[in-house]
């Protein structure tokens, strides 16, 4: 849709909070010192798997400059905490079960005290045995974590016959497919500040990405009123999920109860490294069907993923990778499965995909390699098995509208053709073989067939001046100036002139997680109709004011104008006060929740999502035959977004998600207890990014927001399989396991013979 | 019991700045705890990231690395010191234009890395720029749009600058 006909949708204007960050503001939680502040650090336990005996605090309370050592039983409220299950203790009460584990919580009056005292923390442990391997832990006599089992959820999606199908196809194919824990290395490590108020209102600034969820949890922890507590989201310095868990928040609230004095906690990068959330390693194993045309009749898809000591969004994540297996392709009969398993692996929960990025790893793999045995193009077996309006996907549902896969496969068409005849035929050393690959994606926006809405208010004063309230958490991709924009649309108003308040729960209402790439559809939704709704009132007040109808009446810079003859106009400064005086109302809520319908326990059937993204990347890869080293030349990058409300907000999206695959394809992985800063885990510099092609295709979706969807997780997930099947494109054998670092690459070069050729030839 | 401080002097964003600080305090706990200067942030306190970069005596170094003693007698430079009088720096300009700041965090220290890099050489190419940026961690943006805003405020084109970046990193690939 042409941007044309809007005011401020779909263009890229500046963004709201970047100059306070280009110019060194004190807005992140670590450089707010409030005076007095207390230091707090928390006793992490040694063990992976241990009962707790007894805790001594008696030699830390004695370190000069200690104020107070708490434990679980200095904890109020109720003593667990977890967004979907309830399952992780603020401060371990019976046993640890991961080495990160907090067992007590210093605060002391330098930071240097805080140190000594942790360490002096005496905790009397009872090691128990431990599991790492979630396929392990799902044995009879594995060492139990959890009084509920190990196997903490199984999701389901079945549909047609797969056993008549697989009997049925021409070729089959069959794999398993292995991913890694990834650290989601956000900039800024995880910090909190804490201060009582006037009132005694525990007031908390934390780097988030749910303040309100934070609010629900610390009251909770604090077994206090709701109104005793107020979370405010500081600046947050990235989050990609790990910001979705309380990491800092309840120690904060815990202190601050107690102390009622000013406190702070910052996470070293080792603490946030140790402490917080991975990305959960996958074991998937996949087996596909197709008939002698490349269509593929049948998918078998059993999936382990290990959730680690806690559930945190495990289960978001197995059910959504059970959604997502079939990928973006048409498949009749399906049996999909996928367990979440806990171990005594550090927890791992939210990370920017939920279990898609791992699963597209496995289904663009299969799909490439049914290509393969059929002599297919990759992109052309694409086409014939992506989805389109009317195909029904696993879960029984119909997509209706904004099915834009084919388009995003068109999209890269041209630049993939290019690579593959000229790119490809270019002159190189012996030593480095060339490759393309293709990778496909869907996604489905917002929460898993539960209920996930957003709220909003929209609020105008006596003068006209308009005020955004939302509860939406901005953790740099930018959703305050897509919000401002969307409610600026809707009034007729430049974004920039829309006042904002932002995810303060004292002023804000509920918009949920700024997760599941969900907050410009669903937030961007609320917002609109709570904007609606004012233009609604303004327009009324001015069709008695103008006396000219409603149908003609435009909103524009601030007035209200007959769009016939646009002298005849009021301002909103005078239309204000007029309805005010009325006894009418300036400040509205507005409220979207997707429509959806719960998933089957069994089948899984149901309508999981009310919309997707689609995307295809295509990659360019240069692979050194002698040291395995990949170098990603290209990545051309395909979305179907709905409507970009920002197009440079998309492509920074799009191009920080491929830079996000590239470290999942090739470099990343986090090791427990190996890994312990950023000198161990190397996530891509400039000098490994590829050149990134971002094309946006716009699908407009009946219910989204001026047509708009989401592009945050999608844009990472096409990147790695693309790359991947570049690789194996390159070297003529494939890696199954993540990343393709240079150890795995190597093996496939020598696997392939390359290695030997090139080593004879030299 | 009281530390021995050290008296250190040097020249902040172009001001004399006296401070008296312990020998094991770092450039970066000078500036942010001792001075209260929180726009250099840390990311990681052992060289790995990069966003506590900042200038001294014309060179982008690791705040986190350089004792604070080191900065005695030295010309140093924070990303306070770029903007003047409310106005921002061509440097901040560009990147503000060029949608290069997303989380923000890493951002100090890339217009400190950019910065240092114009003061050496006013005309760098493409793999100069991003020599001198690849010390600076982002985890947000892919470079791509920083990039462009680099070769902005070297006076080079940031029109269409996706294509652009994408023909010069062929030439490096």
């Amino acid at each position: 849709m042409s941007n044309d006909r809007y005011h401020t949708v779909g263009k890229s204007i500046l963004r709201r909070g970047a100059k306070e960050r280009l110019t060194g503001n004190p807005i992140f939680c670590a450089d707010m010192e409030p005076e007095n502040a207390l230091y707090l650090k928390a006793v992490r336990s040694r063990h992976p798997h241990a009962g707790i005996l007894g805790i001594d605090v008696s030699s830390a309370m004695s370190v000069p400059g200690v104020v107070q050592v708490f434990t679980a039983k200095d904890i109020p409220g109720k003593n667990l905490m977890g967004i979907i299950n309830k399952d992780q203790p603020l401060l371990a009460e019976d046993k640890v079960r991961s080495l990160a584990d907090p067992v007590a919580l210093v605060a002391a009056r330098t930071p240097g005290a805080a140190d000594l005292a942790a360490a002096a923390v005496s905790v009397d442990y009872d090691p128990l045995p431990a599991v790492f391997d979630p396929e392990e832990a799902m044995a009879q006599d594995a060492p139990q974590i959890h009084a509920k089992g190990n196997v903490m959820v199984q999701k389901k999606v079945c549909r047609g016959d797969v056993t008549a199908a697989f009997d049925k196809a021409h070729t089959i194919i069959e794999k398993t497919y292995r991913t890694s824990a990834i650290e989601h290395t956000y900039l800024e490590p995880d910090a909190g500040i804490g201060f009582p108020d006037e009132d005694g209102t525990l007031v908390i600034y934390a780097s988030t990405q749910n303040p309100h969820y934070d609010h629900k949890e610390v009251v909770s922890l604090l077994g206090v009123e709701d109104h005793a507590v107020r979370i405010i989201q500081a600046a947050t310095g990235g989050g990609f999920g790990s910001k979705l868990d309380m990491n800092v928040q309840g120690f904060i609230g815990l202190a601050l109860y107690h102390l009622k004095q000013p406190v702070r906690y910052v996470y070293t990068r080792e603490e946030a490294f140790l402490a917080t959330a991975k990305r959960h390693p996958f074991v998937i194993h996949m087996k596909t069907g197709a008939d002698e045309t490349g269509r593929i009749t049948a998918m078998q898809m059993k999936a382990v993923c290990n959730t680690g000591a806690y559930g945190s969004y495990g289960i978001a994540v197995a059910s959504r990778a059970a959604v997502h297996a079939t990928g973006p392709y048409a498949i009749d009969n399906v049996n999909l499965e996928c367990t979440a398993v806990y171990t005594n692996h550090p927890f791992c929960g939210a990370m920017r995909g939920f279990g898609t990025p791992q699963m597209a790893l496995a289904h663009e793999s299969q799909m490439d390699l049914h290509a393969r045995a059929l002599n297919m193009d990759p992109l052309e077996i694409r086409v014939l098995n992506g989805v389109k309006k009317g195909t029904v996907t696993a879960t029984g549902q119909v997509l209706t509208d904004s099915v834009g896969f084919q388009d995003c496969l068109t999209a890269v068409q041209p630049e993939y053709e290019k690579a593959m005849k000229g790119w490809l035929s270019e002159p190189t050393p012996a030593y480095i073989r060339r490759g393309v690959g293709i990778g496909g994606m869907w996604y489905g926006i917002g929460n898993t067939g539960v209920q996930n809405p957003s709220t909003a208010r929209v609020a105008m004063d006596r003068e006209g001046q308009v005020t955004l309230f939302t509860g939406c958490a901005d953790i740099g991709q930018g959703s305050t100036t897509v919000l401002s924009q969307i409610a600026g649309e809707a009034l007729g108003l430049d974004a920039m002139d829309i006042h904002v308040v932002v995810a303060d729960t004292k002023y804000t209402t509920n918009a949920g997680a700024t997760s599941a790439s969900r907050q410009t559809y669903i937030s961007g939704n609320a917002v609109k109709q709570a904007a609606d709704k004012l233009a609604d009132v303004l327009l009324t007040e001015a069709v008695n004011y103008l006396k000219i109808r409603k149908s003609d009446l435009r909103l524009e810079n601030g007035r209200v104008f007959d769009s016939r003859h646009p002298e005849k106009q009021v301002a909103f400064s005078r239309l204000a006060p007029r309805i005010l005086d009325k006894g009418g109302e300036l400040s509205w809520q507005g409220y979207f929740d997707p429509e959806t319908v719960p998933l089957h326990p069994d089948t899984g059937e149901g309508i999981p999502y009310s919309t997707y993204a689609f995307a295809c990347h295509a990659a360019c890869v240069e692979v050194d035959v002698l040291t395995g080293e990949t170098s990603v030349c290209r990545v051309i990058a395909a979305h179907d977004v709905g409507k970009a409300i920002h197009p440079e907000n998309v492509i920074g999206q799009i191009c920080g998600g491929v830079a996000m695959g590239v470290g999942f394809a090739l470099m990343e992985e986090f090791v427990p207890g190996e890994t312990i800063s950023m000198n161990d885990y190397h996530i891509p510099t400039a000098a490994d990014m590829p050149c990134v092609i971002p094309i946006i295709v716009e699908a407009s979706e009946p219910s989204g927001p001026f047509g708009a969807k989401g592009v945050g997780e999608p844009a990472l997930i096409p990147t790695a399989p693309a790359i991947i099947n570049a690789v194996t494109h390159a070297l003529g054998k494939r890696i199954y396991a993540l990343p393709a670092s240079l150890e795995r690459v190597l093996d496939a070069s020598i696997a392939s013979g390359h290695f030997n050729n090139c080593y004879q030839e030299s | 019991m009281t530390q021995t401080r050290i008296p250190v002097q040097f020249i902040l964003n172009g001001k004399k700045t006296a401070v008296d600080i312990l020998p094991e305090q770092s450039a970066l706990q000078v500036i942010r705890d001792e001075l209260g200067m929180k726009g250099t942030k840390e990311g990681c306190g052992i060289g790995e990231c990069g966003a506590c970069t900042i200038e001294v005596n014309g060179q982008a170094v690791n705040a986190c690395l350089m004792f604070g003693v080191q900065l005695d007698g030295c010309r140093v430079m924070t990303v306070e010191g770029l903007a003047e009088d409310g106005r921002l720096h061509p440097v901040q300009e560009k990147f503000l234009a060029g949608h290069a700041v997303q989380c923000g965090f890493c951002t100090p220290g890339l217009l400190m890395s950019t910065h240092a890099l114009l003061g050496e050489n006013p005309e760098p190419d493409d793999h100069q720029i991003v020599q001198a940026i690849s010390g600076n961690i982002c985890r947000c943006t892919g470079y791509q749009q920083i990039f462009s805003s680099v070769r902005a405020a070297c006076g080079q084109s940031d029109q269409g600058s996706v294509r652009e970046n994408q023909d010069s990193k062929e030439e490096r690939c």
